[in-house]
Parts: structure tokens; sequence; C-alpha cells
């Protein structure tokens, strides 16, 4: 079962915008939750969410990483179709 | 209600149940602790660390409940031998794989989060303040066992029947040390401190219908009370293996103990 990237953003108090704090790998959203929970757990969050990374869709740039189609650790730096 | 307004039967049944489900969160932490390094992936041994990490908070939370006995929990954390241990026997010896782990989370950490829910919703005030946290906490181990139980199921048959394997050894003593048929069982929910144990396994069997059914499972029968039952210790006799005691204890540290 391959694993996708899903990246990791939380805040600690409403009033604060949400901010990427990591990553974790995992093979499914229900994992992904928990992974995140669990490693990112120094804080005492307002909110946690997980986005995986091939869902998000690049607006200006081609070249960083939340522009990959990931499928593993580093992803791939390169968007299909464009 | 506190401790002292319980009659004296409830109150000894109390102490017991109290330390039961402390010493059986002890051993779990144990057994996950076990994982740190052999999990299958790095996110899956720091989720399994975690775990480790809050079933030794609950266990040191339910401990302090024995102050309300006039028990010192400092010596029953660190001063008991093993044949003294209430703890669930399927946690005596090591889960034998990851398969093992899975399985522990799911119906060991399962029924005893569900006993302590009827613990929480009973008449017993420290259990109404304390326990809400750690279900709260519980519900990312039952996420994670639940979210690994369907990848086992749907993956590899060999990964099936070993997690069929390890639900089926486990699921009996788990039922019976955490949600016993017994006398005092019924005393503790006459009084109002627990849910009923029919009430209880029913809730079980429920939530665990889906997951051994994906596992290709028969439905598991109500275990009967095993002839070697100790009502004193809340289950079989036996004791967990003596290097998990030393482990609970902290035998190496006790030069530095700061309690």
């Amino acid at each position: 079962m391959e694993e996708a990237v899903y990246d990791v953003f939380a805040r600690k108090r409403r009033a604060e915008p949400l901010r990427h704090i990591g990553y974790v790998d995992a093979t499914d959203d229900a994992l992904a939750r928990v992974y995140a929970w669990k490693t990112y757990d120094e804080e005492n969050w307002f909110e946690m969410c997980v986005v995986r990374r091939a869902h998000i869709i690049p607006v200006n740039r081609i070249d960083g990483p939340y522009a990959a189609r990931a499928t593993g650790r580093l992803g791939r730096h390169a968007v299909e179709g464009r | 209600m506190n401790a002292r307004e319980f009659t004296p039967e409830v109150r000894e049944a109390l102490q017991r149940l109290i330390l039961s489900l402390a010493d059986t969160k002890r051993l779990l932490g144990i057994r996950y602790s076990d994982w740190l390094l052999g999990a299958p992936s790095i996110e899956s041994g720091i989720a399994t660390a975690s775990m480790s990490q809050d079933e030794w908070g609950h266990a040191r939370l339910l401990y302090a409940m024995l102050k309300d006995f006039g028990v010192d929990p400092v010596e029953v954390e660190h001063s008991r031998p093993p044949a003294e241990y209430c703890s669930a026997s399927c946690l005596d010896e090591p889960f034998a794989d990851w398969a093992g782990v899975v399985a522990g989370i799911v119906v060991v950490d399962g029924t005893l989060s569900l006993a302590l829910e009827g613990f929480a919703a009973g008449a017993y005030d420290a259990a109404r303040r304390r326990i809400p946290k750690m279900l709260a906490e519980e519900a990312f181990h039952r996420d994670f066992g639940q979210a690994w139980m369907r990848r086992i199921s749907e993956g590899a048959e060999e990964g099936r029947q070993l997690l069929a394997a390890a639900v089926e050894s486990m699921l009996p003593d788990a039922v019976t040390c955490l949600l016993p048929g017994d006398d005092e069982a019924e005393l503790l929910a006459g009084a109002g401190v627990t849910v009923r144990p029919a009430d209880a396994r029913a809730t079980l069997a429920r939530r665990l219908a889906e997951p051994i059914a994906a596992l290709r499972m028969e439905p598991a029968a109500d275990p009967p009370l095993p002839a070697d039952w100790m009502a004193s210790r809340r289950r079989p006799t036996g004791e967990p293996a003596g290097d998990a005691v030393e482990r609970a204890r902290g035998d190496r540290n006790r030069a530095l103990f700061v309690e």
C-alpha cells in the first residue's frame, strides 16, 4: 500500500492563522490524522488539519514542494499536464 | 459520591476495580513501548510511543484515586511483586508482532476504554472528573488501531491471518478481565459505579462487529469466567512477566526517585 505525503497545519489560538508545521507519510487520511496529532503533540493546539500534498493546487509557482505530485517524502518536483 | 459514601463491600470492590484498570493501563504502556523501534514506519513508531506515554499518564491518574481508600499510590506503583498485579492476563507477555500490537490497540485498549466509559458515567466523583480527558486521548488510539486493522484486513492474506489469530487470542482475556461478569461486577453496577457487565459486553460486540467481519472471523461467544478466576485480582491466575514489572516499578532507577 503506497504512502502519500500529508502536510500538517495548526494554530494555537482561535485568532491565529493556521500555519504549516510539518508533514507525515501515511497510507490513508485516517492514519494521517493520528500520525499528525501524535507527531506534533508538543503544543496544546487549538486546531490541527492535514492536507494530502497531492491535493494542493499550485497557483503561481511550479517548483515548490506544494507543486509536486508527491508520492514520497521528498515528492516529485513536477506538475503533470502543465 | 466520594469513596466514603459507598458501603464497605462496594468500597472494596471499587478499589479492586481501580487497581485493575490502572495495572492494565501500566502494562499496556509497557507492551506498546516494546514496539517503539519495531513499528512499520517512523510515524507509526512515534504514534506508538505517544500512546505508551498516554497509558502511563492514565495509569498514574488511576493509581492516585487509591488515596481515597487510604492507600499510598507510590507504594502500589513501585513495591508490588508480579503476583499482586491485577492487569489483564493477555498483557502478561509481549505482543509477538505488529499484528499483535494492532490487536492490542483495538481489542485490549478498546475494551479498557469501554470499561472506563462506564466508570466515568457512574456515581464515583473522582472517575467522573478524571476519566473524560483520558477518553478524549483514547479516541486517537481507537482511530489508529482501526485504521491499521483496515489496512491489514485489506492487504495480504498472511497479514490478515496473523491479525485474526492475535484478535482471537486476546479477546476472551480482555473481555473476561476488563468486563467481568462476576458477582463483584454486578455489585458495582448495582451501586451505580459502573454499567452492568452484560450491557457493556453487548456494546463491545457492536463496536467490534465490523473489524471482526473484515477479518472474516465469527463473532466471539461471551467468554465464561475461567475456573482459575481470582476475584481479588480481577483476573485468572498467573502474572505479568518479571521484566515488564521491573520496568513498571522502575527498579533500575530506584535510587533516583524524586517522589
